[in-house]
């Protein structure tokens, strides 16, 4: 209270500086109503990002960490990410933090995705068959159910739950739940639920991006609104190795592509081949790898001449 | 030592607590001690030994105070011997460690001593009136003119003799009756009966290291129904895990009894302890067990599993294979992962790979030779071929086919859909066609 008092105080003679970060107002000491140092540490001001209460989780990104309270997701809370479209983004945006959970020997649980999860590409995001368990819920009543039930044992390293039709109350029921969770609880829910009040502590909108890029707006958090998006650099599945330099861009070469007129041989389906050069493949018994047709590993074409 | 003795309520006419009544009360008493004998209309614990795990003295105390009070217990006292704690609590002291037990004893008055009765007449008129007075005595001459009984009882009130008990056994199973004060005859009422027996089938369940996983509390009907309500009713009620926590269960069945309508005023109530399984209750210690954790997700797990169908918890499982639809498979959690599987995984993540995959592949449709998805695809590296499996033999007798494929992959980009894996593969008459099978998300 008396930190609000200091800022109406202040209005006639400084008004600028009143909304000044406390370490940086420390200067006008001498001023009546200033607080001591040791307590204006420990009060928090709106303009500040807030501190989670729990541990939380290194997003892997260093430029979210910086947006979200304590510096990641939060544990013993829920976070909600909502995005336009399902199955298009999920394991880029938790990807990294799920692969410092693995590393750590626990167990990640998938609640009713809205496809099948593919294991030889979550591999890539450090996700092995020992730690992965996939919960085919159909129905909401049942995804609402085994999220609830999973959440409250608090057993799972981190918990991910698809619920497109969950209502707000029921989302502040596994809030109240998670706070004895240990782990993480991801919600991925479409972007319509950003007009519904949520008790979820965080609550960022992800979307698509051309540019191997996933863009982040944070929706709700413990500290001022987030004003714009940040950038995520991400190339999914292991794709960065085979990513040639004009493909590091891909709008400017759809932008291109799109400028150009329509050349009808072009993407010919007998040469489906792209300006950089893919060869052709070498067709073999087994599987060739010719992806970037560049550089085919060397464990590839060993494989390749043993059979 | 330390006893305890609880006094049951005489019957309406005057007679000692039954039988049953005694058995109840000691069946819920045994949660606290396996030392628990009746005698005449009181219940005796010894509970030295105990007094640590329920808290201290102290705490054992309160609670056995409150619990016995739902019980119908109407005095409650403490002694260093079983029959001392007995005639205190007849005299309504309730503590027996404030003074010396001889001061205390020697003030009751001599009533108090089941023994004293036969002789009650010829001791008054010998001037007794407590039983100091009748201890004073002299030996001798009690024990030439009154029978032996009397000075033992003196002897084991005074601890001077050792005292012999038949303990109380455990029934192996519950079922427990009472008869109610006053005839109910609203469902909801019953709720403080059903709480008596619901407290004793707690004792028996924690001296029995089990929980219930279903209970029946069934009611007979007054003499005085009508024809067609029948003798009575029951109704059984199941949790999900095994509990023997009172107020859980009492929640259970208070929520049951609002819906239950009751045909006539009842006059009696069982309860039945229908399905026993052991509980293993957790450690009180003062650490954290790191190791349950493990446990406990395989736990929720099963029960996920038994709600959905066991093949609707999965865990991947990675097979050698370059087919997309037959690179990994997925089995039930319970069952081991297959010991192979190590050393592929140890294997170096060369390939990319989507992380979605459709269940099966979708036909796309096309536009001037370029696949549409939400929008034209743009196609950005491949072709990635993969082709095999002519060896993999699917279905069988005639209608077999094998799962041999031939396609080229392509990783696509669409500017909704995000980063896809699309194939192209070879259809009859020169024909091909594209079919989205992957997301990388």
């Amino acid at each position: 209270m008396s930190a609000v008092l200091s800022w109406a105080g202040d209005d006639d003679g400084l008004p600028t500086q009143a909304l000044v970060h406390p370490s940086r107002s420390r200067s006008r000491r001498s001023q009546p109503g200033e607080l001591p140092p040791e307590i204006e540490q420990a009060i928090w001001r709106g303009c500040d990002l807030g501190a989670q209460a729990g541990e939380v989780v290194s997003s892997g990104f260093e430029a979210l960490d910086a947006e979200l309270p304590g510096g990641g997701w939060p544990c013993q809370s829920i976070a909600e990410v909502l995005s336009p479209q399902p199955s298009v983004l999920e394991w880029r945006v938790i990807g990294p933090a799920l692969r410092a959970i693995v590393a750590t020997g626990r167990n990640v649980v998938v609640v009713g995705p809205p496809k099948t999860p593919h294991l030889p590409g979550l591999r890539h995001s450090g996700i092995d068959e020992k730690h992965l368990v996939w919960v085919r819920a159909d129905t909401p009543a049942e995804r609402l159910w085994c999220t609830e039930q999973l959440v409250k044992s608090g057993a799972c390293g981190a918990l991910v739950a698809w619920l497109p039709q969950a209502r707000p109350e029921q989302i502040r029921r596994l809030q109240v739940c998670a706070q004895a969770c240990e782990g993480p609880v991801f919600l991925f829910r479409p972007a319509a639920a950003q007009h519904e009040a949520s008790a979820a502590s965080l609550r960022v909108m992800a979307t698509f991006a051309l540019d191997w890029e996933i863009q982040v707006h944070v929706l709700k958090r413990r500290g001022p609104t987030h004003e714009g998006v940040v950038r995520l650099r991400s190339v999914p599945g292991g794709l960065e190795s085979v990513l040639t330099p004009r493909l590091q861009m891909p709008s400017r070469l759809i932008a291109t592509r799109e400028g150009a007129p329509r050349d009808g041989t072009h993407h010919a389906p007998a040469r489906p081949a792209l300006s950089e050069g893919a060869a052709r493949p070498v067709v073999h018994e087994a599987a060739v790898h010719a992806l970037g047709g560049a550089t085919p590993s060397a464990r590839a074409r060993r494989r390749a001449t043993v059979r | 030592m330390l006893w305890a003795a609880l006094l049951l309520p005489p019957g309406p006419d005057g007679a000692p607590p039954s039988d049953e009544a005694l058995r109840g009360v000691a069946t819920w008493a045994l949660q606290f001690t396996p030392r628990v004998a009746t005698s005449e209309e009181a219940v005796l614990l010894e509970l030295e030994a105990s007094a640590r795990l329920f808290g201290g003295k102290r705490a054992l105390r309160d609670r056995i105070l409150q619990e016995g009070a739902d019980q119908g217990v109407i005095a409650l006292a403490w002694a260093t011997n079983s029959l001392a704690a007995h005639l205190l609590a007849r005299a309504g002291i309730e503590n027996g460690f404030k003074r010396p037990l001889e001061e205390l004893l020697d003030a009751l008055p001599m009533r108090v001593l089941t023994a004293v009765a036969p002789h009650e007449g010829i001791l008054s008129r010998l001037g007794c009136r407590t039983l100091g007075d009748v201890r004073w005595l002299p030996r001798g001459g009690v024990s030439r003119r009154f029978d032996k009984l009397l000075l033992g009882a003196l002897d084991r009130a005074y601890g001077l003799q050792p005292e012999a008990h038949v303990w109380v056994e455990l029934p192996e199973t519950f079922d427990a009756r009472l008869e109610l004060m006053s005839r109910v005859e609203m469902a909801p009422a019953l709720l403080f009966g059903a709480r008596r027996l619901l407290l004793q089938m707690c004792g028996w369940l924690a001296a029995r290291h089990s929980g219930t996983t279903a209970f029946t509390l069934k009611w007979a009907h007054d003499v005085m129904r009508s024809k067609e309500a029948g003798q009575g009713g029951e109704i059984t009620i199941r949790t999900a895990e095994p509990s023997r926590n009172l107020e859980h269960l009492c929640r259970l069945r208070a929520e049951h009894l609002a819906k239950t309508e009751l045909k006539a005023p009842v006059g009696e109530l069982w309860l039945d302890a229908t399905e026993v399984v052991s509980l293993d209750e957790k450690s009180a210690s003062l650490l954290p067990d790191e190791a349950q954790q493990g446990e406990s997700l395989q736990l929720v797990l099963e029960r996920i599993a038994a709600r959905l169908g066991p093949d609707r918890v999965l865990r991947p499982v990675l097979t050698e294979d370059h087919r997309l639809e037959w690179m990994q498979m997925w089995q039930p959690v319970p069952m081991p992962l297959p010991r192979k599987t190590a050393r592929k995984a140890a294997e170096p993540l060369a390939m990319p790979q989507p992380t979605w995959v459709l269940p099966t592949p979708l036909k796309l449709a096309t536009r001037g030779h370029r696949p549409l998805y939400q929008g034209v695809l743009h196609l950005l590296t491949g072709p990635h071929r993969v082709e095999g499996g002519w060896w993999h033999r699917l279905g069988e007798g005639c209608d077999a086919t094998t799962g041999h494929v031939q396609r080229d992959y392509w990783v696509a980009l669409s500017e909704h859909a995000g980063v896809l894996w699309i194939y192209q593969e070879r259809l009859a008459s020169e024909e091909t066609a594209w079919y989205l099978h992957g997301v990388f998300a």
